[in-house]
């Protein structure tokens, strides 16, 4: 059992990889018939789990904290303190719920900033209607300046 | 319109001034496994969310340490919070994960963590 299992790990892990350079594989609206379980495992699995995956070198910056990504932080804990939703959805939300696309196209506080804004949407904190609104005035705004 | 009630304060005021995960000790019950145990990961379905790593999946660890009492991820991400869990923290050979991993660092071992459910005797 545990043989096959491990087989499978190796399998899934090869891929999720495949999944990553979509631009190289696309794939829109399959038949059910084209998707086999093994990528079906590979498209319904948590976006975050990418630990074993092929992939390439990444550069490292020695950067600090911008303003808004530390500003993002804080709303963020506000929202737990004041009970809209705990860290562990939090995590779900921005690594796993936003999608693979999102999740490893998006710098790590944007993911977070849009998150909070999704979830305020979602428990009806605010309507869609109401953020759309602010949005478009502050960047109305801010065109002037 | 109506509005769904999402109360997520209960876990604020459990935690304030306590911490978290120690806000939940002593309501996991006694605990399957002890440190020195030999476990293997199971292959449960990771569908909509988990923090269980898949590499590590059907690999055989040892328990180093019983961590704490926490709900697990996959509960409390959705504020399932009623059913906490023991978290192991399990150390592995990394020629047990990574096939290819070169004999001449056999001796190399990675440690990761656990709820519970996703241990089970090898």
């Amino acid at each position: 059992m545990s043989e096959s299992t491990r087989e499978q790990v190796m399998r899934h892990l090869e891929t999720v990889g495949y999944l990553q350079p979509a631009l190289h594989k696309p794939q829109h609206a399959p038949y059910p018939d084209q998707i086999d379980h093994n990528l079906y495992r590979a498209y319904t699995r948590s976006a975050h789990d990418v630990g074993g995956e092929p992939d390439v070198p990444i550069t490292w910056e020695e950067k600090e904290e911008e303003q808004w990504e530390l500003n993002t932080f804080a709303t963020c804990e506000c929202l737990a303190w004041r009970g809209v939703w705990n860290a562990e959805e939090r995590r779900r939300r921005q690594n796993v719920d936003l999608g693979q696309t999102q999740y490893l196209g998006l710098p790590y506080y944007g993911r977070w900033l849009l998150t909070a804004a999704r979830i305020l949407v979602d428990k009806q904190y605010v309507t869609l209607t109401e953020l759309v609104n602010k949005i478009d005035e502050v960047k109305r705004r801010h065109e002037q300046d | 319109m109506s509005k769904i009630e999402h109360d997520r304060t209960h876990h604020a005021a459990k935690a304030t001034g306590i911490g978290d995960p120690q806000c939940f000790h002593g309501e996991a019950g006694p605990a399957k496994f002890k440190v020195g145990d030999e476990v293997r990961v199971r292959n449960l379905p990771d569908l909509f969310y988990t923090r269980c790593q898949v590499y590590t999946r059907g690999a055989v660890g040892r328990v180093t340490e019983v961590v704490y009492e926490s709900p697990a991820a996959e509960d409390e991400s959705w504020d399932n919070t009623d059913q906490p869990e023991w978290f192991y923290s399990v150390v592995f050979r990394q020629k047990e994960l990574w096939p290819d991993y070169p004999d001449l660092y056999e001796n190399d071992t990675l440690e990761t963590e656990f709820s519970e459910r996703w241990l089970e005797a090898p």
